[in-house]
Formats: structure tokens, C-alpha cells, sequence
């Protein structure tokens, strides 16, 4: 009996060691790890991650990304704490009123950020375009965000097309990339 | 003199205002720095510089301002940052579940630990026992008359 009770241990700590092991070799082969900026990076064009979000121009609705399926959407990640976000601020709404008449929808997420500073950003700065908050930066994580702003373009498609813009796109290396893009979305 | 006292009392009183405008005892900031996490930087807010840290500081230092209590703080955080912005999980609901396991596991460990040495004792005494002549009893008796005779 002492035998048996002894084998059944050392196999549980073995299955044990085991778990953990298949749960660490998943992890580095599956994880996250860049979201979907990294397999834009490779060239692919993944389903832009998907989000439900408050909105912050709104005092009680919420926005889906889904709602937003057969328009080019831009998406723009910023923070009322980031100094970058108040430069490109004025750049992005004067290219909202400029491409809205061709469909083009655009998106701030604000990420990790207290309400009432986002609600004040967007007063001060004069952005009229939609904006939701991601408090929690789960979605910011799952775009693979290394900080803001960053700007994804989504195509009618619901994929992410063109360069992720890493900076404010009043710089600039990205203002190019910026009209590549949004013509990108537009295209596919 | 009546006019400088009359300003002397003002101003204690406007000091004395804001302390005195609230039901309880206010928290402080150096109270909740070290429960606050900074969502950008994953420290504390006391061990943290980031943009994002400074706004959040500020925020709380509103709150308090306006007599909000500990908890209120709190709950108003986890609601627009989600629960990760708490460095401890709250102590309710599946939560819970943080504070007990490891409890759990020290204690499931310790009843381990105790049967193991009860059982590693039960097994050794039979060893501590003297061990057998392996004489057969006729030989035993023979030897023990001798003995007897000896002494």
C-alpha cells in the first residue's frame, strides 16, 4: 500500500511538472507576444482585435468596432498625459474633416487614462471624431501598442492594412505613412 | 481692532474649512500609493514617475480634496482602469480566491509535511527494536539455566 500511495504521488508531481511545462511551451509558441501589430509587421493583414468600449463624447453608450464593418476606419491610440498625442491632436481632427466625406470613420482610443482628464483633452484640443475609453489597456494590448499615440487602419474588410504608426503623425517619417495608409483602407 | 479680528477669524476659518468640511477623517495620498498600480509602468504609484502615474496621483489628491473616502477612490479607479490598477485583489468574491489559496496551499503543505514524519516514524520503530537472539526456545531455556547457575 506504502508503495502504491508513493507511486501515485510521484506521478501526480510528475503530471504536475508536466502541466506547467506544456503550459510554458504554449505560451512562447502561441502568446500574444506583439498582438496584431507583429503579424503586420510580418506583412499580414490580421482581423483588426476587436473592441466594445464607453464612449467618452457620449455619457452612457458604448462603441464596436463591429458597428463599424464596410467603413475605413482609422484608429488612433492616445492619452491626455501623452505630450506627443496633444501635437498630433489638431493634425488627426483636420484629417477627419477632410476624409469623412469619403467614409472614412476615426477612432480614439484613449488609452489608460482617468475620464474626466480624456473628457477635458478632447474639449481643449476641439476633437470631434469618435472616442472610447480603454482604461484597463487591454485592447491597446491586444493591437500590440508599445506606448502612444500609434494609429492602426483598418480596411472595409474589418483587416489591418498599411503601416502601424508608431508617433505623432505630425512628424514627419510618418506623415507619409499616414495618407499611405488611409488611402490602403480606403483601396481594399 | 475689531476689523483685524474679524479678518484673523476669517482666515482661521477658511484654513480650518477644508479639513473641517468632512464627515470622517480624509485618506491620504501617501495611504493609497501603495495600493494603486501604474497601469502603463506596473509598479506602484509610489515607486513611479510615468505621465500616467502623475494624472492618476492627481486624480486621488481631487478625490481626497472632496472628501471622498479610501474605498470610494478605489472603486472609482478599478471602475475606468478595471481591477488590474489595485496592487492586492479586494477581499470579496471570487477574489477571494487570491487571499485563501496560498493560505490553503501553507496549510494543505504543513498536513503533508506532518503525515510524512508520522508515517516515516511508524516505520522506523520496529527497526529500534532490539533485535532476535535466533535461538529456538529449548536453546534459550538451557541457556538461561546456565546463567541462573552462574549467578
Amino acid at each position: 500500500m506504502t508503495g502504491r500511495a508513493k507511486r501515485v504521488g510521484q506521478v501526480i508531481a510528475l503530471a504536475a511538472v508536466a502541466g506547467l511545462l506544456v503550459l510554458l511551451v504554449w505560451k512562447l509558441a502561441f502568446g500574444s507576444g506583439g498582438g496584431a501589430a507583429s503579424e503586420l509587421a510580418k506583412g499580414q493583414h490580421p482581423t483588426a482585435p476587436a473592441f466594445t468600449l464607453s464612449r467618452l463624447d457620449a455619457s452612457d453608450g458604448k462603441l464596436s468596432l463591429a458597428e463599424l464593418k464596410g467603413k475605413p476606419v482609422v484608429v488612433n491610440f492616445w492619452a491626455s498625459w501623452c505630450d506627443p498625442c496633444k501635437q498630433e491632436a489638431k493634425a488627426l481632427e483636420q484629417a477627419w474633416r477632410q476624409y469623412r466625406r469619403q467614409g472614412v470613420v476615426f477612432v480614439g482610443i484613449d488609452y489608460h487614462d482617468v475620464t474626466g482628464d480624456a473628457r477635458r483633452f478632447l474639449e481643449h484640443h476641439g476633437v470631434t471624431y469618435l472616442s472610447v475609453l480603454d482604461g484597463s489597456g487591454q485592447i491597446g494590448d491586444r493591437y500590440g501598442l508599445t506606448g502612444v499615440p500609434e494609429t492602426f487602419f483598418v480596411d472595409r474588410r474589418g483587416r489591418l492594412v498599411g503601416d502601424h504608426i508608431l508617433g505623432p503623425i505630425t512628424l514627419q517619417k510618418w506623415a507619409s505613412a499616414f495618407h499611405q495608409g488611409l488611402q490602403a483602407a480606403l483601396d481594399s | 481692532v475689531i476689523v483685524r479680528a474679524a479678518a484673523v477669524l476669517v482666515a482661521a476659518l477658511g484654513l480650518a474649512g477644508p479639513a473641517a468640511a468632512c464627515a470622517q477623517p480624509r485618506t491620504s495620498l501617501n495611504a493609497l500609493e501603495g495600493e494603486i498600480m501604474c497601469p502603463t509602468c506596473h509598479t506602484t504609484l509610489d515607486q513611479s514617475d510615468a505621465p500616467a502615474a502623475q494624472r492618476i496621483e492627481v486624480f486621488i489628491r481631487h478625490r481626497i480634496d472632496q472628501c471622498a473616502t479610501e474605498s470610494q477612490i478605489k472603486d472609482e479607479l478599478v471602475q475606468n482602469f478595471g481591477a488590474g490598477i489595485l496592487a492586492a485583489p479586494p477581499h470579496k468574491g471570487f477574489d477571494l480566491l487570491a487571499w485563501w489559496l496560498p493560505l490553503g496551499g501553507v496549510m494543505l503543505g504543513a498536513v503533508a509535511v506532518a503525515f510524512g514524519v508520522w508515517r516515516w516514524s511508524r516505520t522506523r520503530d520496529p527497526e529500534e527494536e532490539p533485535p532476535a537472539s535466533g535461538l529456538d526456545d529449548e536453546t534459550e531455556r538451557q541457556l538461561d539455566e546456565l546463567l541462573a547457575r552462574l549467578d
